[in-house]
């Protein structure tokens, strides 16, 4: 296995002269130069850098001879590389050739796809260093730019598993020559610009208020064109998170915020959530259909082809009525105006509320109102509750949830932790009830619109088995909740809640 | 991880061959690859250029008083490594009679460094010995290189025996033709004529060509140094059939 030792620049960042580097190394190697190769470099990631946060870095590389993927690690460990043919960028894991890439990388990434996050031409001139017996026993690497706007020129010492000693000699004899070792890694991708949060308990309510919902903003922006493109199921997620968040952020600041926010804003961001939902409902479906298909007792996956194809004809449906909409001069005029309108709210240095709320003041009646809605709601549910009030008390935990997440620059970081840890468990059992039982309505209104179509006896009875196990798993999750809900009040979770702000 | 081993009681059947150009055509696919040279001969090291030496000798690695990492050498070419042979590994069988579990010991260095190789190919001495037990053991597939000949067929026969007789895990057994000469009548036959019903026989037939006794002299693998040749060709064909899925 091959590994970087050094990265060596000029001193200048200017270019590297290939007869003064052979000349040193001749010293104590035979240094055979390859000829010059030029390489389109594609580096890729995902839209939110999870193989950067796995310390992974992932090449779509281009010669003369072929195309392959290289799959290192950022510290230039352990490299691994696959033959590619004329590969598409973005494109989902499934979409690689399968092998140690994609093994490697399908578990990082998920339902993610690949894109190209930058993409330059280099010259490449590897030099091996052998020894008397003609063996290779480290690499240096010269790495030019082909471009005027690339990054300069570099010199990297590749040092072969086995032989450390003989890398060392090499990077001290170039050191030698004048070079500059450059950081590991400098080369990672700029991150998004992130606002600084506020941390300031006296500051305005409305100051941290505005700072959250520009980065909601920001994310849905951001996420806006990926979900247009409809790169990954991903992109519509975090658009709708975004939008939930700036939604639950208005309800908590109402106090803080002027009326405006609640009469036009609250329901505006309503309506967008609510136009993303259809698709989203059916990405879930596609997303979770190969693991149903193993629920199947009787049946057989195949049985579930036909389901498959009228989701899929669904979603291209519902993804045009999205897109049509996102694309519309209303939803621009929208996203225009909300900017504006929080530029407004953060120019203002009394808050511009009704009244001069505090940030602490208003996180610690946020929590506290809405952990009591949450004690409230769960004590009230018992054996015969209906459904719809395990769902009521679901969404009085979220709004609990985002109070934890937009006051945190405020409360204390290990105390959030924990009651974040508390109440996702009890947040874990009222998902999987709400979503059994959406999902077999769901389920049955689909068997509904196949059967008007023709579809086959065995697609139905294999969707009835799936309502049967969605059944099973919604009274499973409705007897896991007096525990969740006990653990969620039991004296060391109300202590931490009190700490917050929280409980009374 | 998985293991492969190109085992023959005899000698100078084209084990050291096949397995240099399989583990080099398994790391050109992208596979993190080692190949260990357990043959005291050294023929696969000196292909790769490689001095045949550990350190501690096979004493320090099978009692472990030296990781198995501490011994590994990168080959010249992309995802392959080697475990280079030494001459201590004549008296191997020695050191693993000391050890507790000596027929599983060998397996248990190579879980050592499973996190770090996709495919491992062991390449081993022409005996059947302790050695023999142990890589039965360590390995998922036995690449049984026959040479097209009946006294071949009858130690082919010798060693599925064997390996039936074994205790505990058994891999499978794959045989192919190697030096084949198809102007020879008896090869045709044998070839022809082989049982292919009672153990699974490659379809590949990897013909006695001179390129191939080249590798010694070239200190390569044939599809690195001939990769249009027939014999890359073959070896090509041979690891398709056997590659895992």
């Amino acid at each position: 296995m091959i590994s970087a030792t050094q990265v060596l620049q000029a001193a200048d960042d200017g270019p590297l002269k290939l007869e003064s580097i052979l000349k040193v190394l001749s010293a104590q190697f035979a240094a055979v130069p390859s000829s010059k190769q030029l390489v389109r470099r594609r580096r890729l990631d995902t839209f939110d850098r999870r193989l950067e946060a796995a310390g992974l870095m992932l090449e779509h590389q281009i010669v003369a001879a072929g195309e392959r993927l290289v799959l290192g690690r950022s510290d230039g460990s352990g490299t691994m590389a696959v033959s590619v043919k004329d590969p598409r960028w973005p494109a989902l894991v499934d979409l690689l050739p399968s092998g140690p890439v994609r093994d490697a990388i399908a578990p990082v990434i998920g339902v993610r796809a690949l894109m190209v996050s930058s993409d330059e031409r280099r010259r490449i001139q590897r030099v091996d260093l052998r020894n008397g017996e003609g063996k290779t026993v480290a690499r240096v690497e010269l790495d030019e730019p082909a471009s005027v706007a690339a990054s300069p020129a570099k010199l990297t010492v590749r040092r072969l598993r086995g032989y450390d000693e003989q890398a060392r000699r090499a990077d001290r004899l170039l050191v030698g020559l004048g070079l500059r070792a450059v950081e590991q890694g400098e080369d990672q991708l700029p991150g998004p610009a992130q606002q600084m949060p506020v941390t300031d308990r006296a500051v305005p309510a409305t100051a941290l208020l505005a700072v959250a919902l520009s980065g909601f903003l920001a994310t849905m922006r951001e996420n806006l064109p990926g979900l247009l493109d409809d790169v990954d199921t991903e992109f519509l997620h975090d658009f709708r998170v975004a939008v939930r968040r700036t939604r639950a952020t208005l309800k908590l600041g109402r106090p803080a915020l002027p009326e405006v926010m609640r009469t036009r804003w609250e329901p505006a961001f309503k309506s967008l959530g609510d136009l993303t939902t259809p698709l989203r409902d059916l990405d879930v479906y596609q997303l979770d259909l190969p693991s149903m298909s193993h629920w199947l007792v009787t049946a057989d996956p195949t049985d579930l082809d036909p389901l498959a194809t009228h989701l899929g004809r669904r979603r291209a449906v519902a993804r045009r009525e999205l897109a049509s909409s996102l694309r519309s001069t209303t939803f621009r005029r929208l996203v225009m105006q909300w900017a504006e309108e929080l530029a407004w709210l953060q120019d203002q240095p009394e808050g511009g509320g009704r009244k001069a709320l505090s940030a602490g003041r208003l996180a610690d009646r946020s929590i506290s109102r809405a952990h009591a809605r949450v004690a409230r709601g769960g004590a009230l549910i018992g054996a015969d509750s209906p459904a719809g009030d395990l769902h009521g008390l679901r969404k009085r935990c979220k709004e609990l949830r985002y109070a934890l997440e937009v006051f945190a620059p405020l409360i204390d970081h290990a105390a959030r932790k924990r009651a974040v840890a508390d109440l996702k468990g009890l947040q874990d059992v009222l998902g999987r009830f709400q979503d059994s039982e959406v999902q077999r309505h769901a389920m049955r209104g689909f068997a509904e619109e196949m059967m008007a179509e023709g579809t086959t006896a065995g697609a139905v009875l294999a969707m009835g088995e799936l309502i049967g196990h969605l059944d099973v798993a919604q009274e499973r999750a409705r007897r896991e909740f007096d525990a969740a809900f006990a653990r969620f009040e039991r004296p060391s979770s109300l202590q931490l809640m009190h700490k917050l702000g929280g409980a009374r | 991880m998985r293991v492969m081993a190109t085992y023959n009681i005899k000698g100078g059947v084209g084990k050291t061959s096949t397995a240099v150009n399989l583990a080099y055509l398994a790391a050109r696919e992208g596979r993190r690859t080692l190949l260990w040279d357990l043959d005291p001969q050294a023929a696969a090291t000196y292909m790769f250029r490689v001095r045949p030496r550990v350190k501690g000798g096979g004493h320090a690695l099978v009692s472990r008083k030296r990781p198995v990492q501490a011994a590994l050498k990168a080959t010249d070419f992309d995802n392959l490594d080697l475990l280079p042979a030494d001459f201590s590994y004549r008296n191997m069988d020695l050191e693993l009679d000391d050890t507790k579990k000596r027929t599983s010991r060998l397996g248990q260095l190579l879980d050592s460094v499973a996190a770090e190789y996709d495919m491992v190919f062991l390449d081993c001495p022409p005996s059947i010995s302790l050695v023999s037990e142990n890589v039965m053991h360590a390995c998922d597939t036995l690449l049984v290189p026959l040479i097209p000949a009946t006294l071949s067929l009858r130690t082919f026969d010798q060693l599925t025996r064997f390996v039936a007789d074994s205790q505990g895990s058994r891999p499978e057994v794959v045989a192919f033709f190697s030096m084949a000469d198809r102007r020879k009548r008896l090869h045709r036959d044998v070839i022809d004529g082989i049982a292919r019903d009672r153990t699974r026989v490659a379809n590949t037939v990897i013909p006695a060509l001179s390129i191939i006794e080249q590798m010694a002299e070239r200190r390569a693998p044939v599809p690195a140094f001939a990769p249009t040749s027939r014999a890359a060709q073959c070896y090509e064909q041979l690891w398709v059939e056997v590659r895992p899925r």
